[in-house]
């Protein structure tokens, strides 16, 4: 029989020259830097630090104001009882809710703290900007420390910028948007984010403006115990598109910190939102976000959501057809570790006639990981002639693994077309038999099927991030068979 | 001519207050926006709550669901966001020998 070495699939060249990406988490990602801060605030949430935020800033009234709300309503409400066991783990008093590393946004590498910017060189940040996208916010911590966009687009009066400074520049934008489809009240973890919200992005881009190149933000934990809590909006005005790319990961500590964004879309009549998340946070992140979008007339919205790492995630996109003939997609993948709990999926709510949608998800656990798909298909009175396919499959590698479906379906029509489909399954000796028998060795044969099961979503992904994607599913599929 | 329901006396009525009246089996918030009298259907059109319970807004003549956070404007009935998308009735209010009253047909 062929050893390994023989038998492994020659890399691509792409594939080669991004190989030293993820040799392992550890290495690649979860190392940390010196803390050379400007302000660390203490553990613990208080009325006062809310203020302090607001203040630090330079706020509007009505900024410090929805932050003091939004605290009350977090107060007042109790953590969630549904979703995963791990979610009683999360110790609100044992986070750093604000850490500012920079003055400011910076327009130049050059000008951005060098710990900091060594953080991002290794991360690869500033090559990938040269080689394919068309603008970068990059976050650390609390706040965004670089901000860059292509003048072209500028030109064309594309607005892309850290949430912190549009709402300094662009106020009455802002506000017109803020919190409109996900408001301070929604759910905890969004009253949460209401109160201390620091970082993000603002994207506007005008009427039939074509932003043909991804805008990416990347994200970045560096101290233990943090919280980062980024606020992003982006508003596609009519006939025009956009395609936002998030990346995000954190040093591997022994003990918690906490992710908790919230993100609003909207795309208006006739435009086009794809918004990409390619998630890797270390294993001591709980990644707990709240992301929604409307899609006007004619509008459609993607969401591909890919969610590797984490301690716990728990996350459902969703989008509200709201203009006849929207369309809505969510292609989601998880895949769940030893000691995780993948809780994703995507709600698709059809409020106007002739509506479409898609929801693509699926899963691999292995080690004892735990994914779920959860998610909900609505189609309200009025919404007649729509039509929805909901598709969730689920892969165990083992006997130790667990995979759930909690879909929920409510139609308010007759005259709708409706499918949902669901499958578990597990690798199969005869799958691997079958593969063996051509001369591939176990562990390619576990990583083909793999692969294979996922290509659908991936082959979504800017090429990239499809070949970051397929790596990192490599890497955690590493001595699973056999 | 619809029926008038009366709710009280308009001088017993502070701004920035709410008072609940049934009609029918339903519920019917009437609120007071800095003098500006308002009725609206007491349930929020996304899971039901009772809006009546949630945080007024004089100034912006809306109210906040206390479940999922949905604003109404009380004028129109109309949710300003998510996830709150159908709108809730209002009902016409007529002030008459300084009580407040509300058309419920």
């Amino acid at each position: 029989m062929a050893t390994p070495d023989q038998t492994r699939v020659p890399l691509t060249s792409e594939e080669e020259g991004l190989k030293d990406l993820n040799s392992d988490y550890t290495e690649r990602y979860g190392f940390h830097d010196a803390e050379n801060y400007l302000f660390k605030a203490p553990k613990g949430l208080t009325r006062e630090l809310v203020e302090k935020i607001s203040e630090f800033k330079n706020e509007p009234q009505w900024m410090r104001e929805f932050r003091l709300k939004s605290l009350d309503h977090f107060l007042a409400r109790e953590m969630p009882t549904w979703g995963s066991p791990m979610l009683a783990e999360v110790d609100f008093d044992n986070i750093h809710y604000f850490v500012r590393a920079s003055e400011k946004p910076e327009r130049s590498w050059d000008d951005v703290p060098d710990d900091v910017k060594k953080t991002f060189d290794r991360l690869g940040i500033p090559e990938a900007e040269r080689s394919f996208l068309a603008g970068v916010g990059a976050q650390y911590e609390s706040e965004v420390v670089y901000h860059q966009v292509n003048k072209d687009l500028e030109d064309q009066g594309v607005i892309f910028l850290d949430m912190d400074s549009a709402l300094r520049d662009h106020e009455d934008l802002v506000r017109e948007y803020f919190a409109t489809i996900i408001p301070a009240n929604d759910n905890k973890l969004a009253s949460l984010n209401s109160a201390v919200w620091s970082g993000g992005s603002f994207v506007y881009v005008p009427p039939g403006v074509q932003v043909e190149m991804p805008l990416q933000a990347y994200f970045r934990i560096n101290t233990e115990n943090m919280g980062q809590f980024e606020r992003t909006i982006i508003i596609a005005d009519e006939g025009s598109y956009v395609h936002y790319v998030e990346g995000c990961t954190a040093p591997t500590y022994s003990s918690d910190s906490l992710h908790s964004a919230v993100v609003e879309l909207i795309a208006k009549p006739g435009a086009r939102i794809r918004y990409t998340t390619v998630q890797n946070w270390s294993q001591n992140v709980f990644n707990l976000v709240t992301k929604r979008a409307v899609a006007e007339k004619d509008a459609t919205v993607e969401w591909v959501d890919c969610n590797l790492g984490s301690k716990l995630t728990m996350k459902y996109p969703s989008v509200y057809l709201m203009g006849e003939r929207a369309h809505g997609e969510i292609l989601s993948i998880a895949f769940a570790g030893k000691g995780q709990h993948q809780d994703a999926g995507g709600k698709i709510v059809h409020v106007a006639p002739n509506t479409t949608s898609n929801i693509f998800a699926k899963s691999i656990s292995k080690d004892g990981g735990r994914s779920s798909y959860r998610g909900l298909l609505e189609v309200a009175k009025g919404a007649g002639g729509s039509k929805s396919k909901v598709v969730c499959d689920a892969l165990l590698l083992d006997e130790e693994s667990r995979s759930d479906t909690y879909p929920t379906i409510r139609i308010g029509e007759d005259d709708v077309d409706v499918g949902h489909e669901a499958t578990v399954s597990k690798v199969g000796d005869e799958q691997l038999f079958y593969l063996m028998s051509h001369g591939i060795s176990e562990e390619e044969a576990g990583k083909l099927i793999v692969n294979g099961f996922i290509e659908p979503i991936v082959k979504e992904l800017p090429m990239e991030y499809a070949v970051e994607m397929n790596r990192l599913i490599e890497l955690q599929m590493e001595g699973s068979i056999g | 001519m619809s029926p008038l329901l009366e709710v009280c006396p308009l001088d017993e009525f502070e701004a920035g207050s709410c008072r609940i009246v049934e009609w029918d089996g339903d519920q019917i918030g009437v609120f007071n926006c800095d003098g500006e009298i308002l009725a609206m259907e007491d349930r929020c059109s996304h899971d039901g709550a009772p809006l009546a319970e949630g945080v007024l807004d004089p100034e912006s003549c809306t109210i906040e669901c206390p479940r999922h956070g949905a604003i109404f404007d009380l004028r129109s009935g109309i949710p300003t966001t998510l996830p709150a998308y159908i709108p809730v009735d209002t009902f016409p209010v007529v002030i008459e020998d300084g009580l407040i009253k509300i058309e419920v047909d």
